[in-house]
């Protein structure tokens, strides 16, 4: 038996510091999720806790035959589908992005100006990210983020697989035509205080 | 421009043979369309994953403290509720009988009594009765009519059985 099984066994007969031997293992990955999906660091924290929360409550209902990751995720996927259909975001201030992460761009490294082209091509994707239906955005983050199969998508989002595939290719079209906008918009949003990494 | 079957590679992510490599590229360079969805897959693929502030798990510790508290709280005031709501609600539909008993305890306590005579009076007519048809009916049934009877209340008895192992069973939605 791995340790992850154990760990959770225990935290379904109420061991608590098992259930936080899990919440040290998946909080990065929920916590993406979420920041991906919200778009706020602070919506995601308050977010990534409160799927932890709900899996805590919940532990008992989860069936050991099937990924706990994929379980995991398909709470936080849920929770922030509701969470941007009740508050109806949009968008989100690219100045707000990841603020306060360690994230600059290491100048020491060979190619510095590459470094920052790929931040600033992540924070392009982050913008054009926020503008896709919440399903949409949740199916792009966990095939792309999370590395899920397209099977896996669809258990976490209760789609069907071949919805997933549409939904997709659906969000990829959506990118690239936001993609071929965004640029302009970008240069003219930025503060003249922003730094080229974030 | 003709952006097929350019636009269905990218979009479906298909894995290509060196000769569609070559013609893909050859488009790209006169395709802004297609090119910016090749940049997309690009940037895609080169994600990485942002971690939370550090002390996540301890916040997480700290706010499972404070909804389990809320928990038991909220436990408590529902047994309360629970438990004065049930008060008042025998209190009301005894009150007519205390009433009774405040105001006159002998009559009541003698029209019990009456009533339980007459409730054992008629336990023991349908016990009697009972007896009797018990040992005259089975003379009238035939045998395969009994067997019908069994095999129903099996049938009837497994369709339950089933019916509730199907309910009960946990769903893995949260």
């Amino acid at each position: 038996m791995t340790d992850e099984m154990t760990w959770i066994i225990q935290a379904q007969h109420g061991n608590d510091d098992a259930f936080t031997n899990l919440v040290e293992v998946y909080q990065k990955p929920v916590h993406n999720l979420c920041y991906r999906m919200l778009g706020e660091l602070e919506a995601a924290e308050d977010a990534a806790q409160e799927t932890f929360l709900k899996a805590y409550l919940n532990i008992n209902r989860y069936d050991c035959e099937r990924s706990f990751a994929t379980w995991l995720l398909s709470i936080a996927a849920h929770h922030c589908i509701d969470k941007l259909r009740r508050r109806r975001i949009n968008s989100v201030s690219i100045d707000e992005d990841e603020e306060g992460q360690i994230d600059i761009p290491d100048h020491s490294a060979p190619d510095p100006e590459s470094e920052t082209l790929k931040h600033q091509q992540r924070e392009r994707l982050q913008n054009c990210l926020q503008s896709l239906d919440p399903t949409d955005r949740a199916a792009v983050v966990l095939r792309y983020w999370q590395d899920c199969s397209e099977v896996e998508i669809a258990e976490a989002l209760r789609l069907t697989v071949p919805a997933v595939k549409s939904r997709l290719h659906r969000a990829r079209r959506a990118l690239a035509d936001l993609w071929e906008e965004k640029p302009a918009q970008m240069r003219h949003e930025r503060k003249p205080y922003g730094s080229p990494a974030f | 421009m003709d952006h097929r079957p350019f636009e269905d590679w990218l979009l479906d992510n298909q894995t290509l043979t060196t000769e569609q490599k070559r013609q893909l590229n050859t488009h790209l360079r006169v395709c802004s369309s297609c090119t910016a969805i090749a940049e997309v897959n690009l940037a895609l693929n080169s994600v990485k994953e942002l971690a939370p502030a550090g002390g996540f798990t301890d916040r997480f510790q700290v706010r499972l403290g404070a909804k389990k508290k809320a928990l038991q709280l909220r436990k408590y005031w529902g047994l309360l509720v629970l438990t004065l709501s049930t008060v008042g609600i025998l209190g009301w539909l005894a009150w007519p009988i205390l009433k009774a008993l405040i105001q006159s305890p002998v009559n009541l306590l003698a029209s019990w009594i009456t009533s339980l005579a007459s409730l054992w009076a008629a336990i023991q007519a349908i016990t009697r009765t009972g007896a009797v048809l018990f040992k005259v009916v089975p003379g009238f049934i035939p045998g395969f009519v009994w067997m019908v009877i069994l095999v129903t209340a099996v049938g009837w008895s497994l369709v339950w059985v089933v019916s509730l192992m199907k309910f009960t069973k946990f769903s893995q939605g949260v």
